[in-house]
């Protein structure tokens, strides 16, 4: 650790310092050079690797010792230092960059998993009473079904492709027409603007571009904002399949050689076309391609527990390792916004499919089977705002989780033609993973089988148990660190999953049985959370689950010291375990308690050069730290430039080319000056989205001050929450017990963010005059 | 040492106090910078502090055939400046004349100074064709043309061209012209028009960066200091940085 890069972000505290400086020495490091990878690097080059038979033979020997090592039985002791040891060469590897390292490492993981589960299946079942043997049989399965999507997910992310944008030809002429599509159905008009006059701003040969606005509303003052600005206001007389039939009517409409979807709240960066279609121009066969869904606000789990922007969060993972993952297997999926897709192709497989209610992923497929191919570039070019409240975000997980079953019933991916093998594995795990609702459920109360009815659901002792089931857990979590750690932080899936289970369960099992079958929307509440209250509703099936697990606990301690202190070290870890899932559920508990969100508008962070025009007519240069709907916070070089309520003309800046917006100072406090707009012209109101939310670099730099990922660090993150949930769990409790006055009322907290509401309220108060860009509840 | 002239089409655009407040942008990046004012306008002093009494200048020292060595201030600034001296309207006229029958007056005046091998001559010049003009652009090696962002500026492109098409273009030492807005405002579209037309005509000879109109320049004038003392935060200033490090790279680039 003796060589340290300058910091390109000082950080004040030494431990995030460290942890900047462990991550450098991981990535960037000396060991790159070290003597492993002389001897890797003659091992990849070997002649061997050219012969069909030596392949074969060396594949043979290395499946024998691979079976070998799962499966032979070993005394707790030799058990115990055998899994040390490869527990320690893994520990070694972590230190390499490489994927030939992540390789070994999954290898490693994948050994100690299976020779768990084969332990597990061959040693210690007793189906000899029905308690054991039920439970023992339940669990196993929650078991085997973790460990396939453990090695699925291997699969489908050992080698990111990390595609890069392909640039377009120089001339352009050559460039293809783009239709851009924007579906709208109920959202109000404040939403679609920003995204439309985003859109409007997109580079691109003018004559080649044109934008729809899909409206299944048929609402007038869609169609009057559409004219305004110069699109295309499309509608169709029905409403058959939503958002895939809205698309499927304008495909017969407009005639561009691409199309481009969003959704109407996802707002696109100018750069978009540019980054995308010079893929298209290469590649004749590909339908599809697509970009991340880049959120600007926090997420129910980021605003709950506080993490926004420090935690990656819950869709990070798909956007950025998985999607990057399947790209190298030709299996990106389509994700229904933030896409381009070749009508030719679309049309071939006939539109977008209408069969399940996630037609977005079901196109796709639809594309492999036809041998064509989807790409991913894992940049954002577009944002959008994340779901308001965990109902609603619960309701929008119900609603894929069912569409990945209904597919996974109606057109399964390990069967039919036209799929790669690592296509239907991709395919599957995609799918097979939204049916963790029941497996979840199982190992949140898989302990109190034991603690309640006495059932040894693992028939070993306690300390045989450990060695084995120890291993599996250190390596998968070490490999997934390893893995995945930039995109999701360890044990938070855990978290994560677990907040969801109960919900995706019934539908992903009815759709199993069923795939036309049953709507699950929860009511999505939306809109502002007044003040903080814990939702009752989402949280309950946990609270059960909760009570039961504490009395599960006292039991367990009844169990230690009187019932079965014949057998402690079974107590014991069952004991380790409920507290384990204690600690889970407490998380949970802290992730429905809806933090107070008082604006309506989000305000982003930013840092770019300002100019502030004041009224003396002198110009000060300043930096423009966060925008707002309708608003921006400025850094002044100096306190007491910027006088409250004086008119100002605030400049913004792309490359050199200067925009110009009326303002008004609405709060000034030493050198942090606000300010409204005011009257924007459209001309104006289309400069500014170019000049905040379109700009081409504009998420960029999202993830630069993120902590980086260490297992117990995760681990403590989790357990910090943990008891947070608790601390709002007791405090709601007795609020209810000792309060019959509607909850909430009496908790008025003093306002910390009382100029950025001041901002809002007004912006929305004006006497008839329209905010700018409103993101306010979908 | 190079030789810089800074000049203008038309009076009242702001060339005087740009050749100012670039010279103390480009002293404050280390550079060693004179300034040399050949405007009878004689105003150049008073953007650095200079006494409005003393009547000292370059005429002065050339009539009386003495050195500009006696007429060389330094500010407090960071650079050096050759006032044009308060003058009699014989004297202008004598001194003219004088110009015009010895071409290589500025040339050997400059040469007889010391220099500094990286340092930089700026001289500002009075607007349009003159007699000061003509000698000025011998010897630069480099020009700047500040322009404000109207038509009539605009007009004047050709005539520019043609005068430094004369007396530039053919000489080895020189190293290009490039120009510049001042008093630019991005909220007149007129501004922004005839900046994409100069953009178009001029390309890479624009500097990208114009300069604001600010009130905090007229102000500084009026305290008699460059505009990076008395408003440091101010647009113009900043826009004046951004150009001095642009032209210094085009120096730069030529001395390689």
């Amino acid at each position: 650790m003796s060589k340290v890069q300058p910091e390109k972000n000082p950080v004040s505290s030494a431990g995030v310092q460290r942890e900047d400086r462990r991550s450098r020495s991981r990535e960037q490091s000396r060991y790159r050079f070290g003597k492993l990878n002389e001897y890797t690097t003659a091992m990849i080059e070997w002649y061997g690797w050219e012969h069909r038979y030596w392949r074969i033979a060396v594949m043979l020997v290395v499946l024998v010792l691979f079976v070998f090592s799962m499966s032979v039985p070993m005394s707790l002791a030799v058990q115990s230092v055998y899994a040390a040891t490869i527990f320690a060469i893994s520990l070694f590897l972590c230190r390499y960059t490489g994927t030939l390292f992540t390789l070994v490492m999954v290898v490693f993981s994948v050994n100690q998993s299976s020779r768990y589960l084969y332990w597990r299946m061959t040693e210690t079942l007793v189906l000899d009473n029905w308690v054991d043997g039920t439970f023992g049989i339940i669990l196993l399965l929650a078991e085997i079904y973790a460990w396939m999507v453990l090695l699925l997910g291997y699969v489908q992310t050992i080698w990111p492709l990390k595609r890069k944008p392909e640039p377009m030809p120089e001339d352009t002429a050559l460039w293809p027409s783009v239709d851009i599509y924007i579906t709208t159905y109920d959202e109000p008009l404040r939403v679609v603007r920003p995204t439309v006059l985003a859109a409007l701003a997109i580079d691109w040969p003018r004559d080649k571009l044109n934008i729809y606005l899909l409206d299944d509303g048929r609402r007038e003052e869609f169609r009057e904002f559409a004219e305004s600005v110069g699109i295309t206001h499309l509608t169709r007389d029905n409403n058959f399949h939503a958002k895939a039939g809205n698309i499927n009517a304008a495909l017969t409409k407009t005639s561009g050689e691409f199309v481009a979807i969003f959704d109407c709240d996802h707002i696109p960066a100018r750069s978009f076309l540019q980054m995308t279609m010079g893929w298209f121009l290469r590649d004749p066969k590909l339908g599809m391609i697509q970009t991340p869904h880049h959120f600007l606000s926090a997420d129910p789990f980021e605003r709950n527990l506080g993490t926004f922007r420090r935690v990656p969060n819950e869709g990070e993972l798909f956007y950025g390792l998985i999607q990057d993952g399947n790209d190298l297997w030709n299996a990106t999926f389509f994700c229904g916004s933030c896409a381009v897709t070749r009508r030719s192709i679309l049309l071939e497989i006939g539109g977008v499919a209408v069969e399940t209610v996630t037609e977005d992923a079901h196109t796709a497929l639809k594309m492999h089977r036809m041998g064509y191919t989807t790409a991913y570039i894992s940049i954002p070019q577009a944002a959008g705002l994340a779901t308001e409240s965990l109902s609603a975000h619960v309701g929008q997980r119900i609603r894929w989780a069912r569409g990945m079953a209904q597919i996974f019933r109606v057109d399964n991916p390990l069967f039919g033609k036209g799929l790669s093998l690592m296509q239907r594995l991709c395919y599957s795990n995609a799918m097979l993973h939204f049916f963790y609702g029941l497996p979840r459920i199982i190992f949140l109360t898989a302990p109190l089988s034991y603690l309640f009815f006495q059932a040894h659901i693992i028939n070993a002792e306690a300390l045989i148990i450990a060695a084995y089931a120890i291993p599996h857990l250190a390596h998968a979590n070490l490999t997934n660190s390893r893995m995945q750690g930039a995109h999701r932080h360890s044990f938070w899936a855990e978290l994560y999953e677990s907040t969801l289970a109960w919900y995706i369960l019934r539908p992903t099992l009815v759709a199993l049985i069923d795939p036309k079958f049953g709507k699950f929307n929860v009511t999505a509440k939306g809109g502002l959370v007044e003040k903080e209250f814990l939702d009752w509703q989402i949280g309950a099936p946990y609270l059960i689950m909760l009570a039961l697990n504490i009395v599960g606990l006292l039991t367990g301690f009844v169990r230690l010291f009187w019932w079965n202190s014949f057998e402690a070290q079974t107590v014991i870890l069952n004991l380790i375990w409920t507290i384990y899932n204690l600690v889970l559920l407490g998380a949970t508990m802290a992730v429905a308690t809806e933090a107070k969100q008082v604006r309506a508008n989000h305000r982003v962070n930013c840092n770019q050069k300002a100019m502030l025009k004041l009224n003396d007519g002198s110009r000060v240069v300043c930096r423009a730290s966060d925008y707002s709907e309708g608003g921006l916070g400025l850094i002044m070089p100096d306190a007491g430039m910027a006088p409250l309520h004086s008119e100002v003309r605030v400049s913004l800046f792309m490359g050199v080319r200067e925009f110009v917006f009326p303002a008004r100072v609405v709060f000034a406090r030493d050198t942090v000056v606000g300010i409204e707009f005011e009257g924007l012209s459209l001309q104006q109101q289309m400069d500014l989205v170019q000049c905040t939310l379109a700009r081409a670099d504009a998420w960029l730099d999202w993830t630069d001050n993120r902590v980086v990922d260490r297992p117990m660090k995760g681990l403590q993150e989790i357990l910090f929450h943990s008891m947070k949930g608790y601390g709002h769990l007791w405090h709601y409790l007795m609020k209810r017990v000792g309060s019959t006055r509607p909850q909430g009322v009496e908790d008025k907290k003093p306002e910390r963010d009382g100029f950025y509401q001041n901002i809002s309220k007004k912006i929305t108060g004006k006497n008839g005059n329209p905010p700018i860009f409103s993101w306010g509840q979908k | 040492m190079t030789v810089i002239a800074v000049i203008s089409p038309k009076g009242g655009v702001g060339k005087t106090t740009v050749a100012v407040n670039l010279a103390s942008a480009m002293a404050e990046n280390g550079r060693v910078v004179r300034l040399v004012d050949m405007d009878p306008q004689n105003a150049l002093r008073l953007h650095l502090g200079g006494d409005p009494g003393d009547v000292n200048g370059l005429v002065h020292q050339t009539l009386q055939q003495s050195s500009w060595y006696y007429t060389e201030y330094d500010s407090a600034y960071g650079v050096s400046f050759i006032p044009y001296g308060k003058v009699s309207e014989v004297e202008r006229i004598t001194f003219e004349a004088y110009l015009a029958q010895t071409p290589n007056w500025l040339r050997d005046n400059i040469a007889e100074l010391d220099h500094d091998p990286a340092g930089l001559t700026i001289i500002d010049t009075p607007p349009g064709p003159s007699v000061y003009v003509q000698q000025v652009l011998s010897i630069a090696n480099l020009v700047l043309v500040v322009m404000i962002p109207d038509a009539g500026s605009y007009a004047t492109l050709p005539a520019i061209e043609g005068l430094l098409d004369y007396y530039c273009a053919h000489r080895s030492d020189f190293y290009g012209s490039y120009y510049v807005l001042n008093q630019f405002d991005a909220e007149h579209p007129l501004n922004r028009d005839i900046k994409n037309v100069m953009q178009n005509t001029l390309g890479e000879r624009l500097a990208p960066h114009s300069i604001h109109r600010d009130e905090s320049l007229s102000e500084a004038l009026a305290f008699q200091q460059p505009a990076a003392n008395y408003a440091p935060h101010s647009q113009a200033v900043d826009d004046l940085a951004q150009l001095a490090v642009w032209l210094e790279n085009k120096v730069a680039r030529v001395a390689r």
